[in-house]
């Protein structure tokens, strides 16, 4: 087993839906020979490419779950993370960039930089990712890379930079210029796999020169060396590269390559661009957080010989049980050696350790620093940290956004329920965005998630995956109650009915808090509230927030402080205290203007400048507070905050409105205060409902 | 309430009468100054100061993209309220953002009657009726004219003002009135000229033509630290 982390690549290769990012995938398996054919997505052969190997995956020609897989290329290891597309699985992507050293952000020549591709930006940005840029489809018609490079830079404010040309462009694509080498390189053999490497074509050595200056130039700008080599005029190559590595890892340089994955263009030199520069695990900083001391973080080493510190960041039911997805920060997972899950405190023995090959494995012994691997026969969720028993270190959490969507599902028959449990009890492991649970009113089972897409496909993974046929109910919107002013209470609870009675009063205020759930301060003085009671009265307390006395909401945002009390000494109990509490806070909270809060969503729609009016005319109607409009020529860009509520149905009516060349994407932004109309109507509903 | 605090505290409304606006509807102000010397950052305070009167602003941006001017706004905002702290700032800052709107447009890409077909189907579908316009990045160079004479036209008709950006060259010859070259053959365009002009740790602000009384107006200085105007004491 090789140790050495400097040859090591964790790659994710993360695009806008439809950029080919699969497709190129597919071609890197075939180039370093993990695989022996070529497939498309929406084959017509009706194989599919190999990473995209869910059958659902293959019919939409998208891709939803991360598959894992390692390449070997030149001497390098390359660890290669397959990421969804779609803005509704963005947990998928977060995941896949924690774990990932650098990224290959895959653009398309001729749609470019578009909305998805900005929120994939984003989370690179938030992970600090180093990523190299590839536009691909080159040989579609309308294929105009200069115009990509100028969107990387004004969109998504990378200072983008040419690592090459191409030689000929659309259905005329020849080759690449690679502009470190100053060298034509023509891709041979029925699959392109013979690379030639010739002179560059007189007609095109004057914009490969200049190219190449600008290339120079902004890579100087990370290397003395480089600027002094530059002086001279005698750039040797390793200084070039060198200083472009600087730079990318630095995130402050993203070098473009060009290429067409489909016509077999390209994708090699992409390959030498991630070994020259991309990071190695050491070349990345990472930390966890010590348990014992939750604000200092701890470096960890990437020396395979340290204590294990790893973290699981996939689930996957494969056959042989669950398959666990585990990056290794330092020290090795050895099979037969123990580690402990820092979530649960368990010990566990690990068991069969393989390497993906998309749905393919390989038997190893060991996962050394660096690596990425998967095991078998660990029950964990994802996200967990497994260490060495002597260590108490977790992996920094992973950003989770709260559900903003829920749908009732109901299963056709007795055999459609167990399966559905089954798939439910695997799909919440596996993402901690889509939740789910058992609705106390109505006896439905409620699944929530991140959009309506993202449930729509769990629904329809249940029936394909599970044979769980299920019906579903509308959506339902996550609303939230909270108060808007402080209000006193001072309440007491007395019952006789015989025997022992029941006692208890208390006194303080409630009032609204920001940005968490819930707090609880005792300032009861004097013992007018015994010790052993004041627990009791939080628990009262705080099982009032679960249902808000309003609409039946969630309560968010109360402050309860608790600075006045009595007791009956023989009468006062536990169960007392606690219907004391929840008396108070009732008599509180109509007092303190209770209101609803909805989610509102970051909604940035796509469309062609012609449209543009009609679109802000229907975002306008949906209550939304347009906040931009960026023309960027033939299309532009809208940028608008809108309750969630109003967004259900919205992709049918923006692809009839624009003759279905709109799109859009939306995250959550922010809770905020209903209009009184909205409120209104919801009261009509839970009337009409009950 | 927290709004008119917040004017107050803000030395650009002295640069006009009190509760006034610095210009008036069919208005044209310009900021001249050289690049990177401060000129968006003032507009942005310009824009801000309106909005805190209840004011509807657009934001055009030939040059930057809609992120960058959003940082401005926050940040220079962050500035207004932090010499003012007080509870409800953020709230504040909510209730302006209906106000606000920011186009982006390539330079290239810029025309009058573009720019007239947008605010139509704002206007008309009852999304956003401007009070004020700042237009910043809008190239000053020979063809400007017949732009600016139709955009004098619309702010005229559609009641809004606007503000523009103009890059003068540091080394270029004045004219008259101090004027750079690249606005003086459209001065009678413009109702207010403001020159930012860096002088050591600061930017002074020169009113090269209007002000509502010119006399009394206060000495202001630009700091790009804070992108603040201030009053020089």
């Amino acid at each position: 087993m090789k140790y050495n982390t400097q040859t090591i690549r964790n790659i994710g290769i993360s695009a806008h839906i439809d950029a080919g990012k699969t497709t190129l995938t597919e071609r890197i398996l075939f180039y370093t020979q993990r695989i022996h054919a070529i497939h498309d997505v929406k084959g017509k052969d009706g194989v599919g490419a190999t990473m995209d190997y869910m059958e659902l995956e293959k019919e939409r020609g998208i891709t939803i779950t991360s598959a894992a897989t390692n390449i070997e290329w030149k001497n390098f290891e390359i660890n290669i993370i397959d990421t969804p597309g779609h803005v509704d699985f963005t947990i998928e992507v977060e995941r896949s960039l924690r774990v990932l050293d650098g990224a290959i952000l895959v653009l398309c020549a001729v749609g470019g930089v578009q909305s998805q591709s900005i929120t994939v930006d984003h989370q690179m940005a938030r992970y600090n990712v180093p990523c190299l840029a590839f536009i691909n489809k080159c040989d579609r018609s309308g294929a105009n890379p200069d115009r990509v490079i100028g969107q990387l830079k004004e969109k998504l404010g990378h200072n983008a930079v040419a690592a090459q040309i191409p030689i000929g462009l659309e259905s005329h694509i020849d080759g690449i210029i690679d502009l470190v080498s100053m060298k034509a390189i023509y891709f041979d053999g029925e699959y392109g796999e013979t690379l030639r490497v010739e002179d560059i074509p007189g007609p095109m050595m004057d914009i490969a020169a200049e190219k190449r200056e600008v290339l120079v130039d902004a890579a100087a700008m990370f290397s003395d060396e480089l600027t002094e080599a530059a002086l001279e005029e005698n750039i040797p190559e390793d200084v070039l590269i060198s200083a472009i590595r600087r730079g990318v890892l630095q995130r402050k340089l993203t070098p473009v390559f060009l290429g067409s994955a489909y016509k077999n263009k390209g994708v090699q030199l992409l390959l030498d661009a991630v070994t020259h520069l991309l990071p190695c695990p050491a070349d990345v900083q990472n930390h966890a957080t010590d348990m014992d001391k939750p604000d200092e973080k701890v470096v960890l080493t990437h020396n395979a010989d340290d204590p294990l510190v790893s973290l699981a960041f996939k689930l996957e039911d494969g056959q042989y049980g669950q398959l666990t997805y585990i990056r290794v920060y330092q020290g090795s997972m050895s099979k037969g050696t123990v580690a402990m899950n820092v979530r649960t405190g368990k010990k566990v023995k690990i068991g069969r350790l393989v390497r993906m090959h998309a749905n393919l494995m390989e038997d190893i012994e060991t996962i050394p620093a660096g690596h990425i691997g998967a095991l078998f026969g660990i029950d964990c969720a994802s996200g967990d940290t497994f260490v060495a028993p002597e260590l108490n270190l977790t992996m920094t959490a992973m950003f989770v956004p709260e559900p903003v969507i829920s749908l009732a599902i109901k299963p056709k028959d007795n055999k459609s329920q167990i399966n559905m449990s089954k798939a439910l009890n695997r799909f919440t492991k596996e993402d901690p965005t889509f939740k789910t649970y058992v609705s106390d009113e109505t006896g439905d089972t409620i699944i929530s998630g991140m959009g309506e897409l993202h449930l729509e496909v769990y629904v329809e993974r249940m029936r394909r995956e599970y044979n769980a046929i299920v019906e579903t109910g509308q959506p339902n919107v996550a609303y939230r109650e909270t108060i808007s002013q402080l209000a006193a209470f001072d309440y007491v609870h007395k019952k006789q009915t015989g025997g022992s009675g029941q006692f208890g009063r208390v006194a303080g205020f409630i009032e609204p808090l920001t940005d968490e759930e819930f707090c609880f301060e005792n300032k009861v003085t004097g013992g007018s509230i015994p010790t052993h009671f004041i627990p009791s009265c939080e628990k009262g307390f705080k099982n009032c927030i679960v249902k808000g006395p309003l609409m039946g909401y969630p309560i968010f945002g109360v402050k309860v402080v608790l600075n006045d009390g009595a007791f009956h000494s023989v009468d006062s109990s536990d169960n007392a205290f606690q219907a004391a509490a929840r008396g108070g806070f009732l008599q509180a909270y109509p007092k303190a203007l209770p209101e609803i809060h909805e989610p509102v969503m970051k909604v940035v729609v796509e469309t062609p400048t012609d449209f543009q009016g009609s679109v802000m005319g229907s975002l306008n109607q949906r209550r939304g507070l347009i906040v931009s409009a960026q023309d960027e020529g033939t299309f532009s860009l809208i940028e608008a905050q809108i309750p969630l509520a109003e967004m259900f149905g919205y992709s049918t009516v923006l692809r009839s409105m624009t003759q279905g060349q709109g799109q859009f994407t939306m995250e959550f932004l922010k809770y905020k205060k209903a209009p009184q109309a909205v409120v209104d109507e919801l009261v009509k509903k839970i009337k009409s409902a009950k | 309430m927290e709004n008119s605090k917040l004017v107050i505290a803000n030395p650009f409304s002295k640069m006009a009468d009190r509760n006034e606006d610095v210009i008036k509807e069919g208005h044209f102000g310009a900021v001249l100054a050289g690049a990177g010397i401060g000129k968006t950052a003032l507009l942005v305070q310009l824009g801000l100061n309106a909005l805190l009167a209840g004011k509807n602003v657009l934001h055009i941006s030939l040059n930057d993209p809609v992120t960058k001017v959003c940082i401005y706004y926050k940040e220079v905002f962050g500035n207004i309220a932090g010499q003012n702290p007080s509870e409800g700032i953020a709230s504040t800052w909510e209730a302006l953002l209906p106000h606000r709107f920011i186009m982006t447009f390539k330079v290239e890409g810029f025309s009058v009657p573009k720019l007239e077909e947008r605010l139509t189907d704002l206007i008309e579908q009852n999304i956003f009726s401007p009070n004020l316009i700042i237009i910043d990045g809008l190239p000053f160079d020979e063809t400007v004219g017949p732009s600016l004479n139709a955009l004098k036209k619309m702010a005229l008709d559609k009641k809004f003002s606007i503000w523009f950006t103009v890059t003068t060259d540091p080394g270029e010859e004045k004219q008259s009135q101090g004027l750079s070259p690249q606005i003086a053959p459209f001065e009678e365009l413009f109702e207010v000229i403001i020159q930012l002009k860096p002088r050591e740790k600061e930017t002074l602000v020169i009113p090269l033509k209007g002000g509502s009384d010119p006399e009394n107006q206060p000495v202001l200085v630009f700091d790009p630290a804070t992108l603040m105007l201030k009053e020089r004491k």
